[in-house]
């Protein structure tokens, strides 16, 4: 039988090596992914999460961990959707137009993943036009916007007008968030919610989804 | 005093005629001078006229020749993405050693060509025209920052994980290209040199007292040899490493706004200079004169008298000129 604790230490402690070995055993033995990724990596994330908050993990150990999760994925995304299980939520995430830092979306793109989301990851210097096709094409209810320049925040408001002209701003929440981001600027562009740290990202996607971002 | 004098009374354990005032500038500078930051990046007589101009404006006591930090990866090859108004971004997606092999065939640039020639350019006029009477500040990375511009920050993370060893042949490489750059900038008349090095505040206490603390180390010292100051700018969270930044050497420390100045003061003792911790744009560029200069009191009682007037980063582009007027006030009015 597959030591499936050794999932959560694996994941925790960032061995991929280790995931995907007692992922393939698990799933070998008749293991249902649902389970593994329920009470095994989420879990995991969320620990990861809580010492990367508390300075007790920081970006090496998260995006350790995050490679050790994604691996499992690899091997348990399939069987998901082969099974029509859905995830938590579909969200596409990018730096936007004119910003190529991308380090911080990385790490809220990791914990959405760990956090039992689908993400789509459209990258870095993200044009107003590959978010709107991701929510018309493949089902995002959730949009995260990354900026890591106070030059670059304009391209927050362009991005979230180009949704309203497309006329989809309704049929998704948006989310910002970036060093030099604020509450006051989410609000005065017309985002539906701002994280200052990856962790938190995770429970304001949940929010949001919860608050009704239309399936 | 003129700023020179100021500053180096400041760090030769003076008594300063009022507190010195050594903000960064960069798009802010280049706005003043009414010169898209694009041109001021690539051509240093622009770069020096918006300096200039600032410092006039805002009576800073120091001019700086930094501007981003592309310019060593930029005449090594790496593949960057140029902006008409802000600074060059190096694509991580095209890291120059992506394939670590390619570190081994690499030779160190020549700080007489390129990109760093510009820098180097910037310094000699700027000491030309104002280095009488203000500090010249040369720029050059750190050792964790030039290897995630070498290397690509996400993976440079990565790698401190699967292969130690290579992380420290790449610092190495950066200490080595940093010091030749060091010097072109000192022999051009820079009178103190800042060294960045951001992607250090990412990696916690245990990776920075390893890998990056020895480095930087090396790169302080051998710059102190060269008969110069070093300022230390690490900008972001640098909280759990503070006490490693008050080891390197670093005449003057930044803090950004993340680093509490009095637990920096706690973990480098009361001789450590110290500059910041002003949120650039919560507190700077958002504020009012008057929770500006609020701001700049709680930072310097923190402080006490080794400190010296600055935000906690760059001063961003869209702060109000009476904002920094209000930064200005503040230094030439306390000692």
């Amino acid at each position: 039988m597959a030591d499936l604790q050794k999932l959560y230490d694996a994941v925790l402690n960032g061995d991929q090596k280790a995931a995907i070995a007692v992922t393939e055993q698990a799933l070998a033995e008749g293991i249902t992914p649902l389970d593994l990724i329920t009470n095994y990596m989420v879990p995991a994330m969320d620990e990861v999460g809580r010492r990367f908050e508390c300075e007790d993990y920081f970006v090496p150990e998260l995006l350790l961990s995050a490679r050790a999760m994604k691996g499992s994925l690899t091997l348990i995304r399939p069987l998901l959707t082969a099974s029509g299980i859905e995830p938590a939520g579909r969200v596409a995430i990018g730096t936007v137009k004119g910003d190529l830092h991308d380090i911080g979306k990385n790490l809220v793109a990791s914990m959405l993943e760990g956090g039992g989301f689908e993400v789509i990851d459209l990258g870095a210097d993200v044009p107003p036009e590959k978010f709107i096709d991701a929510i018309q094409n493949k089902g995002v209810r959730v949009v995260a916007l990354s900026a890591l320049l106070t030059v670059t925040m304009p391209s927050m408001r362009k991005t979230i007008d180009a949704l309203k002209e497309a006329g989809v701003r309704d049929q998704v929440k948006v989310m910002v968030g970036g060093a030099p981001v604020t509450q006051q600027f989410a609000e005065e562009i017309g985002a539906d919610g701002y994280s200052d740290n990856a962790n938190a990202a995770v429970a304001l996607a949940r929010k949001l989804v919860a608050e009704g971002a239309p399936a | 005093m003129n700023g020179k004098e100021r500053i180096l009374a400041r760090l030769q354990n003076g008594t300063p005629d009022s507190l010195p005032l050594m903000p960064i500038t960069m798009m802010y500078a280049g706005d003043i001078a009414g010169i898209p930051y694009g041109v001021y990046a690539r051509n240093h007589e622009a770069l020096v006229q918006a300096q200039l101009a600032v410092a006039d404006r805002f009576d800073f006591d120091y001019v700086s020749a930094i501007s981003d930090p592309a310019r060593e990866a930029s005449d090594l090859g790496a593949a960057i993405e140029w902006f008409e108004d802000q600074p060059p971004a190096i694509n991580e997606s095209k890291a120059l050693i992506h394939d670590k092999a390619v570190l081994s065939g690499l030779a160190l640039p020549d700080p007489a060509a390129g990109r760093m020639n510009d820098r180097v350019c910037a310094v000699r006029m700027l000491a030309q025209k104002t280095g009488a009477t203000r500090i010249v500040e040369g720029w050059v990375e750190g050792p964790c920052a030039m290897a995630a511009d070498l290397r690509g920050l996400n993976t440079l993370m990565l790698d401190f994980g699967d292969d130690p060893d290579f992380v420290e042949a790449l610092f190495d490489y950066a200490v080595r290209m940093e010091l030749n750059f060091a010097q072109a900038q000192v022999d051009a008349g820079a009178t103190l040199i800042g060294v960045g090095d951001a992607a250090a505040s990412l990696v916690g206490p245990r990776i920075y007292q390893n890998f990056v603390l020895p480095f930087e180390k090396r790169l302080l010292a051998g710059i102190r040899a060269m008969g110069v100051p070093v300022r230390l700018h690490i900008c972001g969270n640098t909280r759990r490493i503070l006490k490693g930044m008050g080891e390197t050497g670093a005449a003057i420390v930044d803090l950004d706004y993340p680093a509490p100045v009095n637990e920096a003061r706690a973990a480098m003792g009361e001789q450590q200079v110290l500059l910041g911790n002003m949120d650039p744009v919560r507190a700077l560029r958002d504020g009012t004169p008057e929770s500006v200069t609020a701001h700049l009191e709680e930072c310097h009682a923190q402080a006490g008298r080794n400190y010296i007037v600055g935000a906690g980063c760059e001063v961003p582009r869209g702060t109000p000129i009476a904002n920094v007027e209000a930064m200005t006030r503040f230094a030439r009015t306390r000692q």
